[in-house]
């Protein structure tokens, strides 16, 4: 009848399972009732709230210096915005280290950037490179975001991933230090290496 | 894509290199709190494991049919020394809240309409398996033997078996027994109580 046997191992492998989904308006209303607060960094993909790595002071100087470099070659032609959301779509809201978006009087004060108001986006990576190229670059290539430049810490190498068709963008040019870039937006700004990897 | 998350086994150490983002981790106050603020409906299969809200997969009619005959069965051989809650939501800890199929409760005058239930009161756990005996097996079951949830019965529809876990140990049940139709089971909590196994499996 019955059979004495030991446990099964305990399996070592993870399993896959379904994440429940959040929508934006979900995600906002977690915030309303105080789930998330303020000053939680994360972002949602694909309807995950996800947690974002804490940022280095690399990553942070990076950011500044672009930011720098943007606002006084771009001027009053349009707002960069630092670190803050972009709207996807109804389940994606990243928070892109740097979007340059279409001058707006508002300044996007009465709604949150959709994929139509942004020229030109930049994220800094380090240690998540392979999720901002894998992960994140498809979805701002489905969205429609015309380019996203890719500053990539270690290999002090940026990436510029421009025409996107069917959900990955279909050009990629590499710039190093001593090389400039110009954004497709602003063909009159040329953007040195050097002063989006300032070097430490 | 982030088509999936994953949720680590308990065997499982933790990640190498941390490239992957992780899924913010919630309490069972948040969870909550998503219920009140309407973020999740009462009709929405969740279940909060390790502060993360897993979607349960649908039931099919086995699973149905396997849930409801236990049910009848255990309310009937247990009476009133015990309640059985179906599909109901138990506190294993901080962060995992779900949702078994069935669990033989302490007998309690209010049947817990004041309290949450949490592992202390639980006799027996029943977990029906069609197609998620591996997540039920590697995920949900060290969780229970590591709240120390005494007794487990996983029904398992495609193998045509019940499985008795007990004694838990280190966050693993030490002891398992498999029961195939003909057999019949006995609570350790209720021991003059014999299930068959066909009553609990469907079909």
């Amino acid at each position: 009848m019955t059979t004495q046997t030991k446990p099964p191992p305990q399996s070592s492998s993870a399993l896959n399972v379904s994440v429940h989904r959040f929508t934006v308006d979900e995600y906002y209303a977690m915030a309303e009732a105080g789930i998330l607060a303020e000053d939680d960094r994360v972002e949602l993909i694909d309807g995950v709230i996800v947690k974002m790595a804490p940022i280095g002071s690399t990553h942070i100087g990076s950011v500044n210096s672009s930011t720098r470099a943007l606002t006084t070659t771009v001027g009053t032609r349009a707002i960069v915005q630092v670190q803050s959301p972009v709207r996807l779509d109804d389940a994606t809201e990243p928070q892109p280290d740097l979007a340059l978006l279409r001058d707006r009087a508002d300044f996007y004060g009465s709604s949150i950037a959709g994929p139509e108001d942004v020229l030109l986006l930049i994220e800094v990576a380090d240690s998540s490179v392979d999720y901002d190229r894998n992960e994140k670059l498809p979805r701002y290539a489905q969205a429609g975001i015309p380019e996203v430049w890719l500053a990539i810490l270690p290999e002090r190498v940026i990436e510029v991933h421009t025409e996107p068709v069917g959900g990955r963008y279909t050009q990629m040019r590499t710039f190093r230090p001593g090389d400039t870039i110009s954004p497709g937006c602003f063909p009159d700004i040329a953007l040195p290496v050097t002063e989006i990897l300032p070097g430490q | 894509m982030v088509t999936e998350t994953r949720l680590r086994t308990k065997s499982e150490t933790a990640p190498g290199a941390a490239v992957q983002p992780q899924p913010r981790l919630f309490t069972i106050d948040d969870y909550f709190a998503m219920a009140d603020a309407g973020i999740l409906g009462p009709e929405e299969r969740v279940e909060l494991i390790d502060g993360v809200v897993i979607t349960m997969p649908p039931i099919g009619n086995p699973h149905n049919a396997s849930v409801d005959k236990s049910n009848r069965n255990l309310v009937i051989s247990v009476g009133t020394r015990g309640i059985v809650r179906t599909q109901g939501s138990i506190v294993l800890n901080d962060r995992s809240m779900p949702q078994p199929d069935l669990v033989l409760l302490r007998e309690r005058e209010d049947f817990y309409a004041s309290q949450r239930v949490g592992p202390e009161d639980i006799l027996l756990l029943i977990e029906v398996s069609d197609s998620s005996a591996d997540y039920d097996r590697n995920v949900k079951l060290p969780r229970y033997a590591e709240a120390g949830i005494p007794e487990v019965w996983l029904a398992i529809i495609p193998e045509g078996i019940v499985e008795a876990h007990t004694e838990p140990a280190g966050g693993r049940y030490t002891q398992m027994r498999t029961f195939r139709p003909g057999d019949a089971v006995s609570p350790a909590c209720f021991p003059d109580i014999a299930l068959p196994v066909t009553d609990i499996l469907p079909g």
